[in-house]
């Protein structure tokens, strides 16, 4: 039954060690925090784990979210370096991307499903390949990991779902990136107004 | 130097293993074709019913005095036996529900003892998932001889956060595999929810019925495999007021599906077409028969029209009624009402009065095992069926099928105090037409 319940202690313990401050704690400490979360996951809840009374609700998170998580408990614990600025905007804008072409419509909003695209792969594995390569070729190696790591899983069946959509995006990830490019793209924005401004009245005569 | 060549040849190990990595996930996943539907052929259609007397028999399938019954279904299982199931439980939606059924000895014609099929807990416990509750049992027996339980749980929220479980047994219902839940949407798999019967597909593939209800209500098509893997889905409707499909194959490339109308305008039936085995449906398109946003239910007839046990009314499920139409669903005719209010509006009746009359009509379908528990189930009524404006009757819920020996049989919420079972031939709805 841990088994089948890997995802969910594994992304309990991540997500909680990703939204709770590091408090100044050394690599070392960090990794015992993570141990220690993981621990917690374990912790019955009405007959049921932690982690799996809160997979109740949340459902299993896409492996991209999974590797996405990894990667920043690895630059929480020392093992990898921080993600730059652009490359986290170009995996947003991919997640953000793929949220929005999937989640309205599959509420019901017209006779086009996209979830269905999930079920018969082809197209959409084509689709995700050229993400990869165009991330890969941006030198945007978490990007290209995450999508083909998804794609793996998928292959082996890594999870409960036999929709390729599943390993690609979860609504947590999808709402994340979309509210986390708004707040991007609004902020470029302002910058922009505001430097404009600043610069227009040297443009006067 | 070094570290540029070192960085390039690591670009080129992650390029080639995307290569692989994709390669592999596309030839691993070729487009899948689908098959026809598993229609019965015409020659092997019990021609013994022909000439046969015109029968028409009903009895209680469900026992419990106390709990609340609803959405009842049923299975034919070899030599005539059936296996019914519905829930039960202080009242739809608690904690208590259970997915209960019985079965059906054609010898003795009679409904056996209820059964405790599956519970929040079992559920819980298969599942690792918090549930809170349970409904909507749907159980047919496959082309395989596996016979598929399918119900709904929900962890979180109301209706609209159900999921659907499936369960099986290879010897007829004794025993039971454990439930798995079926993943269905990529919202959080909420807001499947099943209902009406299966159909099957000539390669063994189940072709579930399903429909959705957080923030829209639309009905969708599940193909399942054998082995109960979700292979591909297909919506019959969009939007916010089309929900319970019931699907009827007409040959193996063509089908029928009717709705229940969810909306606030017409308050029509709503039909649809597919001429792909299901892959695509017809917008959804009013028909003549009224529907107060209650469930109905469809089988074939030999002439290739439909069957169609419904709520025939504009408000309220005082009036089941069973009413036959042509293929292309222009011409609809009442059949019978199976069960009705004495008014005629279905205004409320006061306890005393409803008590005779609903004893009477507990006579009529009881049989002799069920008999006995007349006088029980009259002196609880008032806390089972009874509100302040007065006592209502019910009868809602329909859940159609045809059985390979010929007969039709129907099941229903009888006043949510009793899963009914109607069951009739040909000849006897000759007569009735």
């Amino acid at each position: 039954m841990i088994n089948m319940l890997w995802q969910a202690h594994l992304s309990f313990a991540l997500l909680l060690f990703l939204l709770t401050p590091g408090l100044g704690f050394s690599p070392g400490w960090q990794r015992l925090r993570l141990a220690a979360l993981l621990a917690v996951s374990f912790l019955p809840v009405d007959g049921l784990t932690l982690a799996a009374y809160v997979h109740s609700f949340t459902g299993d998170a896409a492996i991209t979210s999974l590797v996405a998580m990894l990667y920043l408990a690895g630059v929480r614990t020392g093992f990898a370096p921080p993600l730059p600025r652009r490359a986290s905007v170009q995996i947003l804008a991919v997640m953000a991307a793929l949220a929005v072409f999937l989640y309205p419509a599959t509420l019901g909003l017209s006779y086009l499903d996209p979830y269905r695209l999930g079920y018969q792969p082809r197209p959409l594995i084509l689709v995700v390949a050229l993400l990869a390569f165009a991330l890969l070729a941006l030198k945007n190696h978490l990007g290209a990991c995450m999508l083909g790591l998804a794609t793996l899983a998928f292959t082996v069946g890594l999870k409960a779902s036999p929709n390729y959509w599943d390993y690609l995006i979860d609504p947590f990830i999808g709402l994340y990136s979309c509210c986390a490019i708004l707040v991007y793209v609004t902020g470029r924005l302002l910058r922009r107004k505001a430097t404009a401004q600043t610069r227009a009245p040297s443009l006067q005569p | 130097m070094l570290a540029y060549k070192k960085k390039q040849f690591v670009t080129g190990v992650a390029a080639v293993s995307l290569l692989a990595i994709f390669f592999a996930a596309w030839w691993l996943h070729p487009d899948r074709s689908v098959a026809g539907f598993a229609v019965a052929d015409p020659a092997s259609d019990p021609l013994a019913m022909v000439g046969q007397a015109p029968f028409y028999r009903s009895r209680f399938a469900s026992t419990d005095l106390d709990e609340f019954v609803h959405s009842s279904s049923v299975a034919a299982l070899p030599s005539g036996a059936l296996m019914a199931v519905w829930f039960a439980g202080t009242r739809e939606g608690a904690a208590d529900v259970q997915i209960r059924g019985a079965r059906y000895d054609a010898s003795t014609a009679e409904w056996g003892d209820e059964l405790v099929l599956a519970t929040r807990e079992s559920t819980s416990s298969a599942t690792r998932r918090h549930i809170r509750k349970l409904g909507n049992p749907v159980i047919a027996l496959a082309p395989d001889d596996r016979l598929w339980l399918f119900y709904v749980s929900v962890s979180i929220g109301g209706w609209a956060g159900s999921a659907i479980n499936a369960m099986y047994s290879d010897d007829f219902g004794e025993n039971w595999s454990a439930p798995k839940q079926l993943i269905t949407t990529p919202f959080l798999n909420i807001s499947t929810l099943v209902r009406n019967a299966p159909v099957f597909h000539s390669d063994g593939t189940i072709g579930l019925p399903v429909y959705h209800e957080f923030l829209g209500k639309f009905a969708e098509y599940l193909y399942i495999s054998a082995e109960g893997e979700v292979l591909d889905k297909s919506r019959i409707s969009k939007g916010t007021h089309s929900l319970q499909p019931t699907v009827v194959p007409v040959s193996a490339q063509s089908a029928v599906v009717l709705l229940r109308y969810a909306g606030d305008t017409h308050h029509k039936v709503l039909a649809s077409r597919t001429e792909d085995a299901g892959q695509t449906w017809s917008k959804p398109r009013p028909v003549d028969p009224s529907n107060p946003n209650s469930s109905l239910a469809a089988v074939g007839t030999p002439d290739n029209g439909l069957l169609v046990a419904l709520n025939d009314l504009e408000d309220g499920r005082f009036r089941l009624r069973l009413m036959g139409t042509d293929a292309g669903l222009n011409f609809w005719q009442p059949v019978i009402d199976l069960d009705e209010s004495p008014d005629p509006l279905g205004h409320p009746f006061s306890p005393e009065v409803y008590r005779e009359i609903i004893g009477d009509k507990f006579q009529l379908s009881s049989g002799p095992r069920r008999l006995a528990l007349m006088d029980e189930f009259l002196t609880h009524l008032d806390q089972r069926v009874c509100a302040v404006q007065g006592c209502d009757f019910e009868y809602e819920y329909p859940y159609f099928i045809k059985s390979a020996d010929g007969l039709y049989h129907l099941v229903y919420s009888w006043n949510n105090a009793f899963i009914k079972h109607v069951s009739f031939n040909d000849s006897w709805l000759d007569t009735q037409l």
